[in-house]
This record gives structure tokens, sequence and C-alpha cells, in this order.
């Protein structure tokens, strides 16, 4: 049986959890600092499976040691904005959490493939690379999966169609310089501009780019966290059944749309060793452009980091 | 739980009962002439449940009244083709077939829905529907959901990908002048066209149109029975479970497409009541062009259909 361990015992990656057992991918570790979290939502979890039925096992503890040998790792670690927070405040609190996890993964999983799920990803997803000193293609950054699969139930909502006919490929960062593209978001193959006037388009493209925040909205005292916790363990099944599905994930570009040295999201082919390759898209000037805007967008954030001599 | 019955307890019906099965989508009736053959396929799949975790039923039996209380039959009926055949050629002998089953449906399950797999696939289904007075929104067939399942694993295979991640639509009669528009078959979202040259392209077209004939002259002694089942229990579970599925099927045309009175392959939103509507793609002018003359071959077979009746009348 493989091995994953979650990095981050909250919602996400309790969820994740949840996932990966659901679907008997590997057993499961969960770690976290805070003392009896991960163990608590292990047990909780692992008493479900008679009821499910999976006999994979899952595990909680605080030690870090407890993730050697793991095929894959999933950090969700990180702390939400708390009031009086800065953004710079925040940022420089998940910086230390991702530096001293990364720390941690290099010394006790050094083979392992990373999926990075905390915020902001892009960085995040820097500086794991960056403190691991792991493989360009080991690591990669869950934003796209999440951001595609809110378009495609949003789309199945309007045309009152299945949403397992809908594909969607969302581009770029999360949230505000998320680049969707209409004529790739398909109905059974056919692309949406064919089937929904540009307008209403406009519409759900709007609704996607601000569907954390609706979440947030309603929950008033949490984020998202099922979808989310849904597309890490879609990432992580196609790296331990190598299944080479091409999904939009955050990958480190050389080059590539002409982005040097940054994690920005687009398609790449995921199997058993990581990013196995990046797919380049045929994107017109405005639609490249909007990709190294947001690539722009996540250098900005490195370089503070890089001012605060974090990196 | 809702009851499905198959009739036809052939490689084809046999396989569409094991994968309603697996899916849990219905209680399962296995029909069959042959006195024994579907009672023992449907113990040997209720021998295997225990095992797989399903608790459907899945009852074999030689009398048509089982089909009672149906919600969707199957029809996997008739000969299959035989190397060097092509479908049109089995229609003499497949229409009897046809016409003796639908007489027992009218008889017990008038108001189930029909997915029809004896081919000639397009004309039979015409030939229900005109022949017996089925509501043409009630009667379809397996066509395009088999030959899309074909050509996205044969993209799969061309790009080295996960087939879970393409699409296709296939158009058109079920025969060699099957309609393939590129630009709609993809990997996730991305036409296979930017990915493949397009003689690459042209040669999965190429595989898919003879992908049927490329197993019958494998086995030799029959044709198809696992891909083609996949497909009707996708379709059975999209009207069962009403879950609004685009699948391309052979659906009765009123115009849509430029073409009236036939049954063609199209894509269409299958719900609980059937066919709830049939999409219309925005055809390019060569697209539409390789309609009509596919449309032309299934009118055609239907000709020879009219024929057909008017013998028996006669």
């Amino acid at each position: 049986m493989k091995k994953v361990t979650i990095i981050g015992s909250g919602n996400v990656g309790a969820s994740s959890a949840l996932y990966i057992s659901e679907k008997r991918l590997a057993d499961v570790v969960l770690i976290d600092v805070v003392e009896g979290l991960a163990h608590g939502r292990a047990l909780d979890s692992v008493e479900a499976a008679p009821i499910r039925r999976y006999d994979t096992r899952i595990t909680g503890t605080t030690d870090f040691s407890a993730m050697a040998d793991s095929d894959v790792i999933v950090v969700t670690a990180g702390k939400p904005r708390t009031p009086g927070m800065s953004r710079d405040d925040l940022l420089q609190v998940n910086a230390k959490i991702m530096i001293s996890v990364s720390k941690e993964i290099a010394r006790y999983a050094p083979n392992a493939i990373l999926v990075i799920v905390s915020n902001p990803l892009d960085v995040m997803c820097y500086t794991a690379l960056k403190v691991t000193g792991f493989a360009l293609k080991r690591v990669v950054g869950m934003a796209g999966v999440l951001d595609s699969t809110r378009f495609r139930y949003f789309l199945a909502d309007k045309l009152g169609v299945s949403v397992a006919d809908t594909c969607a490929l969302v581009l770029g960062g999360h949230g505000d310089s998320m680049v969707p593209l209409p004529r790739y978001a398909t109905v059974c193959g056919v692309p949406i501009p064919e089937l929904l006037p540009k307008d209403t388009i406009d519409k759900l493209i709007e609704r996607t780019r601000k569907g954390g925040a609706e979440i947030v909205s309603y929950l008033k005292t949490g984020s998202a966290f099922w979808a989310p916790a849904a597309a890490a363990a879609e990432m992580v099944e196609c790296v331990i059944r190598d299944k080479m599905r091409i999904l939009p994930c955050s990958a480190y570009l050389r080059g590539e749309y002409g982005i040097e040295g940054l994690f920005v999201g687009i398609p790449v082919k995921l199997g058993k060793n990581g990013v196995e390759e990046i797919i380049e898209l045929a994107l017109s000037t405005e639609e490249t452009e909007a990709l190294q805007n947001s690539a722009a967008g996540v250098k900005a954030v490195i370089e503070k980091l890089e001012d605060m001599q974090l990196l | 739980m809702e009851k499905v019955t198959i009739i036809g307890a052939g490689n084809v019906g046999t396989a569409a009962a094991f994968y309603l099965a697996e899916k849990r989508v219905a209680d399962i009736m296995l029909i069959d002439v042959e006195e024994g053959r579907s009672r023992g396929k449907a113990l040997d799949l209720m021998e295997a449940a225990p095992i797989r975790g399903y608790d459907v039923q899945v009852e074999g039996s030689d009398d048509f009244k089982d089909m009672t209380g149906s919600k969707v039959v199957v029809i996997a009926a008739g000969i299959v083709r035989k190397p060097e055949m092509m479908r049109q050629d089995l229609l003499e002998h497949n229409i009897k077939i046809v016409d003796d089953i639908i007489e027992k449906v009218k008889e017990f399950a008038p108001k189930s829905i029909l997915i029809n797999l004896t081919e000639p696939v397009d004309t039979l289904t015409y030939y229900v529907i005109k022949k017996w007075g089925f509501d043409e929104k009630r009667v379809m067939g397996v066509s395009g959901a088999l030959d899309s399942s074909r050509l996205r694993e044969f993209i799969a295979q061309e790009l080295d990908v996960s087939s879970v991640d393409t699409t296709a639509i296939i158009i058109g009669g079920h025969h060699d002048y099957m309609v393939i528009p590129p630009r709609y078959a993809r990997v996730e979202g991305i036409p296979i066209t930017e990915l493949l040259p397009p003689e690459r392209v042209e040669k999965l077209i190429d595989r898919t149109r003879k992908a049927g004939s490329e197993i019958v002259d494998s086995l030799k002694t029959g044709s198809a029975s696992n891909a083609p089942g996949a497909a009707v229990a996708d379709m059975v579970e999209a009207i069962v479970r009403d879950s609004k599925r685009i699948v391309c099927t052979p659906a009765f045309l009123n115009g849509e497409y430029g073409h009236k009175d036939i049954c063609l392959g199209v894509p269409v939103l299958l719900s609980k009541k059937g066919i709830e509507k049939v999409i219309e793609l925005d055809l390019t002018l060569a697209e539409k062009e390789a309609f009509d003359k596919s449309a032309a071959v299934v009118k055609n077979t239907i000709r020879l259909l009219d024929l057909e009746t008017e013998k028996k009348e006669g």
C-alpha cells in the first residue's frame, strides 16, 4: 500500500484524508503541530471505515518523522487571516510555517512528491521548492483544479446538464489573477461559447473568480474545504496511480508561456513522477499577457519575502 | 429500486447487465427466448454480488411478460456481423426479431423507454418508431456513445494521457460514414487538433470508423460486447437517475440538422423522460456535408425497410 502524508489537520487536511481513504488510494498519515488534533481527526475517519468499507489506515501524530517513506505529501498547513492582521503579516507567518515544514520534508521524506495547498499558493510552491531543493517536477500546487471544478459546477447548474459532462481549464493564479479560457471550457466537448451568450459566460467567470469569497461570506467563520480537498485528492490519485491526467496545476516554468523561474497555473500531465509534462496551449496574445500578469504578481510577493530575508 | 429489462442474453446483453449491476442502477431482468441462457447468466451475476458488493436483483427469464413494470427496456437481440459483413447486411434477419420483441414490449411495458442495440441500429430504431408507433422521445439506440468511447481510448493511447480526460462527439449514421468532427474531440477541453498533427488525427478517425470491424476481424466468431455494454449502461443510468447527461444516440429528427423522418446520431440530453432535447451543434459547411452524406446511407437502408414491409403486407 502506498503512503500519503498530509501536513496540517484543519478542515482541508482532514477532508483530503477522507477523500483519499474513500478512493482507497493509500494509507494516510495526518500531521499537525497542535497536540491531539491530527490524532482525533484520524481516529474519527478510521471509525467510519467499517461502514464505508475502506481498509486503508489513517493515523494522526505531531511527530514529523512519521512522514518517512511517503509517496506523496500534501501540505495544507497555514494560518487564516485574523482581524487586525495585514496581508504582509499573514504572508510572513505562513512563509515561516512553509519553511519549517519544508525542512522537515527534506529530512524525512526526500523522495516524496509534494502537493502544495497552502496559500498564497504559487509563492508557497516556490518556497517549498527552494527549501527542499527537490527536483522541479516533484513540487506541484493545487489551484486550477479547484477553480475548474467550481467553474464546471456553475456551468452545469446554468445549463441544467450533468456536471459529469463539463470540462474547464482555469489557468493563472488563484482569485483575481485567474485566467479562465472559455473556448477550452466544454460540455461534452462543445465549447461553451457555442452554448451560452458572452455576458452569461462573463458572469460565470466572475462568480468563479470570487468562488472562495462566496463560501466565506456564507460561512462567516470559515472557508471552503470540501472542494479544495476533493481537488487535492484528485491530484494525489494521479500521482499514486500514475494516471497521466491533464489537470491545471501550479508548476515551475522555465520559459514556457514566456515565464521564467516561477510557479504559475498551467495544464500539466500528472503521473508518478509528479509533473510529467507541461502542456503549452496556443494562447492568444491577450491570454498570454493575462498569464504573464498573473506571474508578475507572484514575483512581487516572492520579492517581498526576499526583502524580509525569509528566502 | 427501478427495474430495467434487457432482451437478449448474448454477450452484449450480459455485458450490459454486468455494468448495470456494478453501477447499482436498477434491478435487472434478463430475457432470452433460449431457455436457461438468461437464467444461467443472471444467476452467475448474482453469485458474484457478495464479492462485488452490489445488492440489486438480477433475474433471468424466457417469458416476455416478466418485463412488466420496467422503466427502461434494452434490446440486445439479433445476430451480429461476421468478418466481411456490413451492418446493413443484418437487416433482413434482425427486423423479424425486433418485430417479435416490440410486439411484446407494446403488450407488457408500453410506457418504458427503449434503447436499441440491434443492428443496423439507426434503421431499426427508426423502424420501431414508425412501424410500432412508439413515442419518438422514448426510443433511442447505441451508436455515438460507443463510437466516441472508442475514439477517446484511441486518443488516450496516442497521446499517453488518461482516457478520463478525453471527450468526443460522433454524429450521423453508425456506419463507415459516421461524422467525427476533430474540433469536438478534446483532452481536458483542448482540441486534439492542437495536440496532434493532421495526419495522426486522420488516422485516429479512420480507426474509429472501422473499430467495430477491427474487433470482428480479431475475434472471427463474434463482435464487440464490453464497450457496447458499457455504453448502454451509461445511457440507462442517465435515464434512471435523471442525470441530464449529453450522449450521442440515434434520435428521430424533425428538421434538426436539416433532416426529417429519419433516425440519425446526434447529441441529446437524457433524462427520466428519455430524449429531453436534441442538441443542435453549429456545424461547419464541411461537417454539414459529411452529415448529409452519412444520412444518405441510412436513407438507403430505410428504403430497403419499406420494401420489406411491403413484402410482408403483400
